[in-house]
């Protein structure tokens, strides 16, 4: 070997005996950990394990507006397994099954998804009795890799009132997971409400205990402990009071209702009808009441208010009426006939009742079909569309709700492109009394409704008030938000079409929302649809002079908005007369 | 012709990767032992080995110097693929290395870019025969520098100093002076509080638990404790294969790839990691070697780049394992599993062979 002539060869020898020495470093450190202190290391892997403990933060609490509690959490047991302490998964199954009151194939099935994360306790029951509790106590060494531990679940203080609005938990699904990486399998997370929206807030952050344990997994002592942080306590707009009496009325029936402070954005109420008891979910709900919900043909998950879209009907002349006004294509004291009946081309479209000549003001208050027919076809289905988009229409509210719908605007260009039909006149006739293809949810009609009431600004409704953290420092403030409608309302026509919806509730088809002494507009509804009775709209806003409420009462296949929505909506009214009478501005404020 | 490729080539360099290669596959098939998924693991290995295995042939059967042609070609490509991961790449336990490839799985732009880099840098200190003054090594420190920076962006704090640590090395057998290097390492570890604040979270967090596993035993140092327990308690002849204990085993995250030393330390105790590194050290040897006998001062630097990369690798993962390093995340190489980096350390050996084939006469 003629090793020397190359000027590299010492260079690459001396890194070659650097590299060899860092060896030797590490077959040093190699001897020490394996052959000096091996037999610690063996002990420890063989007799001594650790594990760790989730100990979980207590969720936190959310309160109404006065600051009084609705949601809260109470101590619990959960009974958890670990699957990497599972010898035999089938006879821990049949084991445990009887004990704890569960179906032997959901516990089969609970262990086998725990399988992919071997050292994370799996929650196979949560809430359960103390006298469960004691009996998987006593039967540990029977039921290798079972463990007790304390989980708070939720409690709901007013019962079924608000579930929709609130939400309830349940285990994070496993396609969450993969796009929500600060959970861990088998947490708890909100599955609607503000629940769901405020997740992130509410949920703290999870402690955890490091255990040694021996051989039989029994704990031997405490290693390590990091405290969970609590999560920040919710309060919300939502008024007690007027909850109640809005689920009162709704009882029995299927619908919603949405009360809102037109000025703020804040939901005062918000209900859909028929409701669920959110308590069967605090500690895992069973897959009894979970089909029996879900099987419910009357749909008592859905939050109607938001979710759910719905044929606005004569409610829809509020936006038919302030485009006829400000197109100056109607004043106030405009003069329509009304022989019952339109006719269209070939076509006579029919009104069931005859009102002779009436005024707007008039036309409105007996919510004229007849008149706003005339209307609608004078406007054009253009400058429809584009009023009911500048009120808010066809667009979702941003409220603080999950899955909210956005409804439908139809236009000339929707309907080519959907039914493949060219837009007809009479649409534009069916659209203008809202119906036809027209579709909104109740807090799109109390958001129109307040934007009506307090001059054309479009609030977002809101739920959440303010976030506090445990020690009660705000964390966050929601204020007032307000979207720019792309077109300003006129004075007058503003003026005129309150004075209309004045009308129907002193002695109009709103009569029925009549509360003595208390000056209430507002438009009533009757929506014809295509699965049945119509749906019944009551959508209305007090004092007329400085409006501090809207009302919106939504009642599915209700048949008469003045018989059956308006009722409900003088309730509310009635109910919110402390609120509204003393000082019109006097909310109580927590 | 043929006899004399028979007679030539380096049949301990090649009998060594084979070994490593076997030590790979049998520690990988412990790792997913008992896991549902570990045939397709296997599967992959298989297919891992074959492509690496015909690079290595392709490579070794070419003139080296046919890649030195078009090195800045090579250069710019690589920047490109760098800078693509950070577009397109897909995110994989919170860092974006990877290029989805259909079939294949993905490949890591990065692995690729030790080996590219290393004879992009030997290309670009071929024509220089001094190295006299510290500034002589800046425009070879930025030519590491730039795609090292698109690394870190990734973010693979490991495969950075990799790259650093194979830029001093080559240099060094280069002809820098000893000091120089030394004093750029020590304006490095001056730098380092500033840099810190530069690090994510959790390259902090990992870096703070080496240093101290017991302040955050819950997060970060959690992998070193297990990992110290099933090396440790693999004492001097292991557990045996297949018989690490599941719960500890089960403990350690990542285990056929970046902890995959646990399983050989665990299973097969002092003896079979001494196996192991010896078998690197063989490796190593020949490596260095042929860098000590190449025709040219290129395949002299290739080879020692080469060297370094794998020596470096083989370190900080050991280290790692055992405590001595922080947790970076670099693979044990022809070990861990991982598709591109066993395929590019297998054409890096088919280029060492390649070198040797046309070593200086008597070299």
């Amino acid at each position: 070997m003629n090793m020397d002539t190359a000027p590299w060869s010492p260079r690459v020898v001396r890194l070659g005996l650097i590299i060899l020495l860092v060896f030797a470093l590490i077959e040093g450190r190699l001897w020490s950990l394996q052959a000096i202190d091996g037999g610690r290391y063996l002990e420890m892997s063989e007799q001594n394990r650790l594990r760790d403990y989730k100990v979980p933060a207590p969720r936190g609490v959310i309160y109404d507006r006065a600051g009084h509690p609705i949601v809260t959490n109470r101590p619990a047991f959960t009974v958890s397994v670990l699957p990497m302490e599972v010898p035999d998964p089938q006879q821990l199954a049949s084991g445990l099954a009887p004990i704890l009151g569960v179906e032997r194939e959901d516990l089969l099935a609970r262990l086998e998804a725990g399988r992919a994360r071997p050292f994370e306790p799996v929650a196979l029951r949560r809430d359960v009795p103390k006298s469960v509790v004691m009996v998987v106590e006593e039967r540990r060494l029977d039921l290798p890799g079972v463990i007790v531990q304390a989980e708070p679940v939720r409690e709901y203080l007013l019962g079924n009132l608000g579930t929709h609005a609130l939400g309830y938990l349940g285990e994070i699904a496993e396609e969450e997971l993969q796009t929500r990486p600060e959970y861990r399998g088998g947490d708890l997370i909100g599955k609607s409400g503000v629940e769901r929206t405020y997740d992130t807030q509410l949920r703290g952050e999870n402690g955890r205990l490091r255990v040694e344990v021996d051989a039989a997994g029994r704990p031997v002592r405490v290693l390590s402990r990091k405290s969970p942080r609590p999560g920040h306590s919710l309060v919300l707009n939502l008024n007690a009071t007027l909850q109640e009496v809005a689920e009162r009325g709704l009882r029995g029936r299927t619908g919603a209702v949405v009360v809102m402070d037109p000025r703020s954005g804040e939901v005062l109420a918000l209900a859909s009808a028929p409701t669920f008891d959110p308590g069967l979910f605090s500690g895992g709900i069973s897959p009894v009441n979970w089909r029996r919900l879900t099987a419910d043909r009357r749909l008592p998950l859905m939050n109607r208010s938001v979710e759910s879209t719905y044929e606005p009907g004569s409610v829809f002349k509020i936006v038919t009426g302030l485009a006829a006004l400000g197109e100056g294509v109607a004043r106030r004291d405009s003069r329509f006939e009304c022989t019952g009946s339109l006719q269209l081309g070939r076509w006579i479209f029919r009104d069931l009742v005859v009102h002779g000549t009436v005024n707007f003001i008039k036309g409105t208050a007996v919510s004229c079909n007849v008149m706003f027919w005339q209307l609608g076809r004078a406007l054009g289905e253009d400058r429809l569309e584009r009023y009911a988009r500048a009120l808010g229409l066809g667009r979702t509210t941003g409220i603080d709700l999950p899955g909210e719908a956005a409804g439908l605007v139809p236009s000339s260009a929707w309907k080519q492109q959907v039914w493949k039909e060219p837009w007809y006149p009479g649409d534009t006739l069916n659209m203008s009394i809202g119906q036809g293809f027209v579709l909104t949810t109740p807090v799109q009609i109390a958001r129109m409704t307040g934007a009506v009431a307090t001059g054309g600004k479009l609030v977002r409704p809101r739920l959440a008030r303010r976030v506090l953290a445990a020690d009660g420092t705000e964390v966050m403030v929601f204020s007032r938000e307000t979207e720019d409608a792309p077109l300003t309302l006129t004075p007058s026509a503003l003026r005129a079409m309150r004075e209309g919806m004045r009308a129907v509730v002193e002695g109009g088809t709103g009569a029925a929302a009549a509360v003595p002494g208390m000056a209430i507009a507002g438009k009533t509804g009757s929506a014809e649809n295509p699965r049945g009775i119509p749906h019944a709209w009551f959508a209305g806003y007090a004092p007329v002079e400085g409006p501090a409420l809207v009302v919106v009462v939504f009642v599915e296949h209700g048949r008469r908005g003045g018989e059956v929505a308006a009722p409900i909506a003088r309730a509310l009214f009635e109910a919110a007369r402390p609120l509204l009478m003393p000082q019109p501005l006097g909310l109580v404020r927590p | 012709m043929r006899a004399r490729w028979l007679r030539e080539v380096d049949w301990v360099l090649i009998g060594a990767t084979v070994l490593l290669a076997a030590f790979g596959v049998v520690a990988l098939i412990s790792a997913r032992h008992g896991f549902a998924d570990a045939g397709s693991f296997l599967r992959a290995r298989a297919l891992h080995l074959s492509l690496g295995a015909l690079a290595l042939v392709a490579l070794a059967a070419r003139d080296y110097r046919q890649l030195a042609g078009a090195w800045q070609v090579v250069y710019a490509g690589t920047l490109l693929l760098l800078a693509s991961v950070l577009v397109f790449g897909d995110t994989r336990m919170g860092a974006q290395r990877w290029i989805a490839l259909g079939a294949f799985g993905g490949f890591q732009p990065s692995e690729v870019a030790k080996l590219a880099l290393v004879i992009t840098l030997a290309r670009h200190l071929e024509g220089v025969k001094s190295l006299p003054r510290l500034r002589s090594l800046f425009p070879f420190a930025l030519h590491i520098a730039i795609p090292a920076a698109l690394i870190v962006r990734q973010p693979d704090l490991g495969t950075a100093l990799v790259l650093l640590a194979v830029l001093a090395a080559v240099l060094y057998v280069a002809g820098a002076r000893a000091r120089d290097l030394a004093g750029v390492a020590a304006v490095a570890a001056v730098a380092a509080p500033f840099l810190w604040r530069l690090l994510h979270d959790y390259q902090r967090r990992r870096l703070t638990a080496f240093l101290d596993p017991g302040a955050d035993p819950l997060g970060a140092g959690y992998a070193l404790i297990q990992s110290k327990i099933a090396v440790g308690s693999g004492q001097i002849f292991g557990k045996g294969l297949f018989s690490g204990t599941q719960s500890v085993l089960r403990f350690i995250p990542e285990q056929h790839t970046d902890f995959v030393f646990t399983v050989i330390g665990e299973e097969l105790g002092l003896a079979g990691a001494t196996l192991l590194l010896g078998l690197y050290l063989v490796w190593l040897w020949r490596a260095l070697r042929i860098a000590e006998g190449a025709r040219d001062r290129f395949g002299a630097m290739v080879a020692a780049g080469i060297a370094a990369t794998v020596a470096f690798h083989v370190v900080v993962n050991v280290g790692m394992t055992v405590g001595l390093m922080p947790v970076t995340g670099i693979p044990l190489p022809l070990v861990s599993h991982g598709g591109t980096a066993i395929l590019t350390t297998l054409a890096g050996t088919g280029m060492l062979l390649s070198i040797h084939l046309r070593r200086r006469p008597g070299g």
